[in-house]
């Protein structure tokens, strides 16, 4: 039986009534430096280091540092080549009557650097019998390293752009063994990419073939086409759903702009035509392209020119003509796209809302899309555009009020409290995903969305506690942290600990009476020393920590 | 007698309506698809007759949706056809945001047709809105009230952790007040409070496990998330409406050994979810639906492309099932939408505006469908 509104009051709304009365708007309204503001912006998150950095370079030459940092560099190589990561499995066969043993180790990565030759094995089903989670262990190694990368990369803008990037032209790297074992290669074209130049990341990503696969390119040929590519590059990928007018007309010649040279928005039309136009872009897997005819065993993106529909198209109100040579279609198809004022202003959008706030100032966002414009041939158009963003006085004046989601959530807790990331398992994959984050594994080509309005649910508050309390068990693994090591000599009562904590976290302590308030909450009494005991310390110092990461100064950037 | 209840199962993707429920003796549906995605009408793997057709076209459910016949055979379950979203969109996304917000040229702060019953009805109980899921659907957009879970562990925050009343109290004072997260944290505090004043919790203060009176199918993706609706509902939480999201309905290529396991799934866990209600039943009531159908004609890539009118299934106490409702429009060129897809002669929003006036008992259905004033099917008695 449901309770009653009396009951339901009396029941659960007393502690909060008690509580709420009591928040002190000092602790709501505390200055954020720009240092935090930047940091917590534009990396995963503000070590003291990472702070220290900041304030001795300056904004613009910290900036500029970051944007000039390569993929990689001889701490993160040491980092990923000492990492491992359990594989196990039972003993099975296939349908071939392959089988195999079974299998537990704790191995090191062996995919990262891998060339997409050498992961034909992975998607050969007809010769070779193997686990289904050896066919896998690329994406696995990818979602692992990611976590590593987060916390530990020197170059932490680059990979927060990645990470954008991975969410803009989203691929599930678990939908299949193709998918998965091609997904080393896409996640490592993301990174070098990341800050380059779009209409050369679009190209690299329409033939990535971990997106052939995700979104079924490789297998469309004419005709009928498969449109569904074509179908999320034009919603996702560049003029966006924004963009999208099919509910206006089903003739391209009333779409504004399209007899003039160029339409301003597309229809169904455009995504029929512009799914001709990318038949035959395929991946060279030995498959059978006619009797007696195979793709080669490259691992690569391969056209497959008898596969095309060579036929006149008309896109976006641009003709097509008819008989092009091969892949001159769909070069041509990307180009427009890639330079459509519909693509900058979409794409634009997302930039300014993932670096600064769900509803960033039109203002910021023109800014955006004309340096986007200026530079649609340069070759570091994406880091002009971050660097505009950064620079811009919308950025230095807006407050923190972007909500963290669950992978920055994490890999900002771990970096703000020095937290020693090395080899962890995959069960921190599992904890996201009860937070609502699938790394590298969201379903929806969307990849995960951008405004609070979709995060702020019992869900998430549900899974941050979680992951607040349980990051640094031992059960956990992910990460290694003794925080009693970490907490200074002269940090003797439990008040004490919370404000060093706090200001570690988030650049801000809390006033006496909400150190006070947390103390006696998770030491029984306002003025409760440290305990002597290491574990009852650490198991203290645990809690302190989670509610410093559960307060709107940690959680909001 | 108890509130009714209503849930929504959401076949993202864009279920193929045309291979679920089949006119499998239509000649152009012949014509249009190879044997593989079609349904057959004879030989090993047939599928199951629907009684009470409502056109010549020897309709037949798919021969894995073995559970959703025997639920329309004993006329609890009622099926429409060539019903959807009257919108010319082939976009997964903008399909399911019209659909589920349905308060066309309105803008997002009208929220969504859920989220404005419930900010007209208020539900009283403690937990009125369960969306199963990592998010709530647009269709709960705009609403107080609404918690998100895959389980109802998930509604317990720091659940058996030695400081679970101490961050509970941190929570509330840290963020009750939060703009943006204040919610939330409300809704998930006095659902803890709620949820463990009447379940029984082990040494270590986990829930035990769910007990269903009968057994779901296993490595069943949708017995999980029904299972934590019927719990609830047992339970007594006041639940009012939940949404459950199933995916992987996008069927572009090799969809036919694909869509027979979705089918597979939908089925067996419907049937198990329906079973386990046991007397609840007299309470509840199920929409499955989609953000649209399939491409008449197949693709080159063994697959279906987006397409436009599909098949909604209704269960619930007052459903006259075992029966079709709807006209069919027919799969002649010229009977089709665009000349490609299957027509839509029932807007989606009569089905839901019916359940929600004769089976919810809300009348007001022009608050949760503005501008629509399409008649009902009179599906429910």
């Amino acid at each position: 039986m449901p309770l009653n509104r009396r009951e339901f009051n009396l029941s659960a709304l007393t502690l909060m009534a008690a509580v709420l009365s009591k928040i002190s708007p000092a602790y709501a309204s505390a200055q954020v430096s720009p240092a935090f503001k930047a940091l917590n912006r534009l990396t995963f998150g503000a070590p003291p280091e990472a702070v220290a950095e900041f304030e001795q370079f300056g904004f613009e030459v910290w900036l500029d540092r970051e944007l000039a940092k390569p993929a990689s560099n001889d701490d993160l190589k040491r980092r990923l080549s000492a990492a491992t990561l359990l594989i196990e499995y039972e003993a099975d066969r296939d349908d071939q009557k392959h089988s195999w043993p079974a299998r537990k180790d704790v191995i090191p990565y062996q995919y990262l650097g891998a060339s997409g030759e050498s992961l034909l094995p992975l998607i050969d089903f007809e010769t070779l019998g193997m686990s289904y989670e050896e066919r896998i262990r690329p994406a696995r190694e990818v979602q692992a390293a990611s976590l590593i990368r987060a916390v530990h990369a020197d170059a932490q803008l680059r990979e927060v752009m990645t990470q954008f990037w991975h969410d803009h032209f989203s691929v599930n790297s678990m939908r299949d063994e193709h998918t998965a074992a091609y997904f080393v290669l896409y996640d490592r074209m993301m990174r070098v990419q990341a800050l380059g130049n779009f209409r050369q990341l679009l190209g690299e990503v329409t033939r990535s073939p971990s997106m052939l696969y995700y979104l079924n390119n490789e297998a469309s040929r004419a005709s009928p086409a498969n449109e569904n590519f074509a179908r999320e590059l034009l919603e996702l990928h560049t003029l966006g759903a924004e963009n999208y007018a099919n509910d206006q007309t089903t003739s391209w010649a009333d779409v504004p702009g399209a007899k003039e040279g160029l339409a301003e928005f597309y229809i169904d039309q455009d995504v029929y035509e512009a799914a001709r136009a990318l038949t035959g872009w395929s991946f060279g897997d030995g498959r059978e392209v006619a009797a007696g005819d195979n793709a080669p065993l490259s691992g690569a993106f391969h056209y497959i020119d008898r596969w095309h529909d060579p036929y006149q198209k008309r896109i976006l109100g641009v003709e097509f003509r008819a008989n092009a040579g091969p892949m001159e279609d769909g070069e041509k198809l990307l180009d427009m796209l890639a330079r459509h004022p519909g693509t900058a202003r979409f794409v634009c959008g997302k930039i300014c809302r993932r670096l600064l706030s769900d509803e960033p100032p039109t203002s910021l966002a023109d800014k955006a899309v004309q340096v986007w414009s200026e530079n649609f041939d340069s070759p570091d158009q994406i880091a002009k555009v971050v660097r505009a963003v950064a620079l811009s006085p919308e950025f230095a004046d807006a407050p923190p009020q972007k909500l963290k989601r669950p992978f920055e959530f994490m890999a900002s807790f771990y970096r703000a409290v020095g937290a020693e990331v090395s080899s962890p398992p995959l069960d921190f994959i599992w904890t996201l995903s009860q937070a609502g984050w699938n790394q590298h594994e969201c379903r929806p080509p969307t990849g995960h969305l951008d405004v609070a309005e979709h995060w702020a649910n019992t869900n998430l508050v549900s899974g941050f506690a979680s992951i607040a309390l349980n990051a640094l068990e031992d059960s956990n693994g992910a990460a290694k942290l003794a925080l009693a090591s970490a907490t200074p000599k002269d940090v003797k009562s439990a008040a004490d600990g919370v404000r060093f904590w706090a200001a570690r976290l988030h650049g801000s302590p809390p006033p006496d009476d909400a150190a006070g308030f947390t103390a006696a909450q998770l030491a029984g009494d306002a003025d409760a020393a440290l305990p002597d005991d290491p574990g009852e310390r650490e198991v203290l110092l645990r809690g302190i920590v989670a509610a410093a990461a559960l307060s709107p100064q940690f959680l909001f950037r | 007698m108890a509130d009714p209840i209503l849930v929504v199962i959401f076949l993202r993707g864009g279920a193929d309506g045309l291979s679920l429920i089949s006119p499998s003796g239509d000649k152009d549906y012949a014509a249009a698809r190879p044997s593989g995605l079609r349904v057959a009408r004879k030989g090993e793997n047939v599928g199951y007759v629907l009684k009470n057709a409502n056109a010549d076209a020897d309709f037949r459910f798919h021969p894995r949706a073995k559970g959703l016949s025997e639920l329309y055979d004993s006329d609890e379950l009622a099926v429409v056809h060539a019903a959807g979203l009257i919108d010319a969109t082939r976009s997964h996304f903008d399909a399911e945001d019209r659909m589920e917000r349905a308060a066309p040229g309105q803008g997002t702060s009208a929220g969504g047709w859920l989220g404005r019953w419930m900010n007209a009805v208020r539900p009283e109980g403690i937990l009125p809105a369960l969306a199963i899921g990592a998010a709530a659907p647009d269709s709960l957009r705009g609403a107080q009230g609404v918690a998100v879970a895959e389980e109802i562990n998930a509604l317990r925050a720091a659940a058996g952790h030695g400081y679970s009343t101490a961050i509970r109290a941190l929570l509330a004072r840290q963020l009750g007040g939060d703009a943006i997260l204040g919610a939330p944290v409300k809704r998930l505090l006095s659902l803890s409070d709620a949820i463990e004043a009447r379940v029984a919790l082990d040494e270590n203060g986990n829930m035990r496990a769910y007990q269903p009176s009968v057994d779901y199918p296993k490595d069943n993706p949708l017995s999980g998330s029904l299972k934590t609706v019927a719990q609830t509902i047992k339970l007594g939480l006041g639940l009012r409406v939940s949404t459950v999201d199933f995916g992987n309905w996008d069927t572009h290529v090799d969809q036919a050994g694909q869509f027979a396991d979705q089918v597979n799934i939908l089925s067996s866990a419907l049937l198990a979810f329906w079973r386990d209600l046991e007397n609840h039943r007299d309470n509840v009531s199920v929409v499955v639906m989609s953000e649209f159908g399939r491409r008449l004609k197949s693709n080159e890539s063994g697959g279906t492309d987006h397409g436009h009118g599909n098949a909604m299934m209704m269960l619930g106490p007052k459903v006259k099932g075992g029966r079709m409702y709807g006209a069919w429009p027919g799969l002649a060129n010229g009977d089709l939408d665009e000349g490609a897809d299957l027509a839509i002669t029932t807007d989606y929003r009569s089905v839901l505006a019916e359940m929600m006036a004769g089976h919810m008992g809300f009348a007001q259905t022009g608050t949760l469908f503005p501008a629509f004033t399409g008649s009902a099917l009179r599906y429910l008695s």
